[in-house]
């Protein structure tokens, strides 16, 4: 599902963010990325969606090159990968349904389809109760479902989470990892950067490990370290 | 992938309430440069209206009366040939002074339709070396007492002035109305950056989710149309004003010199759709290029 092939990604000419980076993830897995700050995990994951481009190397996504993808379909690439972050990115101004829905929306999906597929998401994330409230009235972890639902709301090959529980307590966190695990059973490959160590250990996924833009380990049913 | 109409709507009214003065002074700015630059076009086309008689140096005519005998009319050119301080003359027959009437009044048939060219006076049109206005008006009157003459019409100082005015400041005015427009297409561009700005966290989000950049870009763009569309509406009624004052010209100088200082009013409407098409250019252009900015990765 992802392949990178010697990937180097320095910003600026000066700061190495990735440093001949090559990982495989098969249909389906689950990855957890892990390493301090400034490890390269971010840029790892902007990567695959082409939010940034590599120095070197090549990147496969649904065995496509993407780096040979005209910047007019990357949009289309884009709603093949969904994205989770740790500020959750929702629309103030919006409210749970719309929020959502505007993913939709935006990629003119009819709006049969929005009505039948917004409830039916919001119903698996558990918010169905909170529809019309907008995300101040949420709390971190309700609105970490919210960006949840509208990742997977299309129904992506691929989900990308950046630290989605970063910002939450303990609890908070399982009960997205619970959430995260029932989307990765669905067949959907997920992806996730994560400080956060007691979630590593308990899960037993498989771990990439980077540290200064290097791969230092891979390892499947891993812990953090 | 499909852009609905309702979304667009949507978004550009949303846009507009949120950045309700910047438009306002987009849509001034679009209107008064609009104006600006059709009121330059009306003078140019009054002043070209009124003057055709007068080009190429031309300072009197010698209008025949419409029944000249040919011997009489023959005397006249050979006089004209003769007399030293005349450089040079045209000779405008019925059939010509006709066609000049039909360009001057051509969207208005039932005029033409009254006129006939065997109403018409054929003319000499003379060009003195001499230009001094004394001169000028002592060699008029040498023929205007000729047999066969029906009127000899100089080019009056007004004439002359309007004439120099016309392109000095026919090239003045469309110069500054140009310098508004691009201040008009920069302010578009801005109030777009400025909604784009508000609005970074869905554009952010749009894109996330793979809305295509044209999806993104549409309601922008719609939005710089709606107020060049706006501003140059505005604008016509505003041309309109200036022909009325070019009408008040017209009437207030009684000389049958500056008849024709008017435009004919199919050409007014014309000039202020042309301005609000050129509106629109300008406020969909500015919009989608603000919008790029943004969006180029």
């Amino acid at each position: 599902m992802i392949r990178m092939e010697n990937v180097t990604k320095v910003y600026k000419g000066e700061v190495l963010a990735l440093q001949n980076a090559s990982c495989e993830v098969q249909r389906g897995e689950f990855v957890f990325l892990v390493g301090p700050s400034g490890s390269g995990k971010s840029t790892f994951m902007r990567l695959l969606n082409k939010e940034e481009k590599p120095d070197r190397g090549r990147i496969y996504v649904a065995g496509k090159d993407i780096g040979a993808l005209p910047s007019w379909k990357v949009p289309f690439l884009r709603r093949n990968i969904g994205c989770v972050f740790q500020d959750f990115k929702l629309l103030p101004n919006k409210t749970v349904v719309q929020n959502v829905a505007f993913a939709l929306e935006v990629i003119g999906r009819p709006r049969s389809v929005i009505k039948e597929k917004v409830p039916a998401i919001l119903e698996l994330v558990g918010l169905s109760k909170k529809m019309h409230n907008y995300p101040d009235e949420l709390s971190g972890g309700e609105q970490q479902r919210v960006s949840i639902a509208r990742a997977f709301v299309n129904r992506p090959l691929i989900l990308l989470a950046d630290e989605p529980t970063g910002n939450l307590d303990p609890n908070t966190s399982l009960g997205i990892m619970t959430l995260l695990d029932r989307i990765n059973r669905t067949g959907t490959t997920v992806v996730m950067a994560t400080h956060d160590r007691s979630i590593v250990d308990k899960m037993r996924r498989r771990v990439v490990e980077l540290d200064r833009g290097q791969i230092v380990r891979d390892q499947s049913r891993g812990v953090y370290e | 992938m499909s852009l609905k109409l309702d979304y667009v709507l949507r978004e550009t009214a949303s846009n507009f309430r949120r950045n309700i003065t910047l438009t306002l002074a987009t849509v001034i700015t679009v209107t008064i440069s609009l104006t600006l630059l059709g009121a330059a076009l009306l003078f140019g086309d009054a002043v070209d209206n009124a003057t055709v008689r007068w080009k190429d140096g031309v300072e009197f005519i010698v209008f025949m009366d419409p029944e000249i005998s040919p011997e009489l009319e023959e005397d006249i050119r050979r006089q004209l040939e003769d007399a030293p301080e005349v450089s040079g003359f045209t000779y405008i027959d019925k059939d010509e002074a006709f066609a000049e009437v039909q360009d001057l009044l051509g969207d208005s048939p039932e005029l033409v339709e009254v006129i006939t060219p065997e109403r018409l006076p054929a003319s000499f049109r003379v060009k003195p070396t001499d230009t001094l206005p004394e001169r000028v008006d002592e060699l008029a009157a040498a023929f205007r007492t000729q047999p066969g003459v029906a009127r000899v019409v100089t080019a009056s100082e007004t004439i002359r002035a309007i004439e120099d005015l016309s392109s000095g400041l026919r090239q003045r005015v469309i110069i500054i109305a140009i310098v508004l427009l691009v201040a008009a297409a920069v302010l578009i561009l801005n109030t777009i950056r400025m909604a784009l700005f508000s609005r970074r966290r869905d554009i952010e989000v749009m894109k996330l989710v793979g809305a295509t950049n044209w999806f993104i870009r549409v309601p922008f763009m719609f939005e710089g149309l709606i107020q060049g569309l706006i501003g140059g509406v505005i604008a016509i009624p505003l041309i309109w004003l200036t022909n009325n004052f070019f009408s008040v010209i017209n009437d207030d100088v009684s000389l049958e010199l500056l008849r024709g200082f008017t435009v004919d009013p199919s050409r007014v409407w014309a000039l202020g759709f042309q301005m609000v098409g050129l509106g629109a250019i300008v406020g969909t252009v500015g919009s989608g290029i603000a919008v790029s900015r943004f969006l180029d990765t």
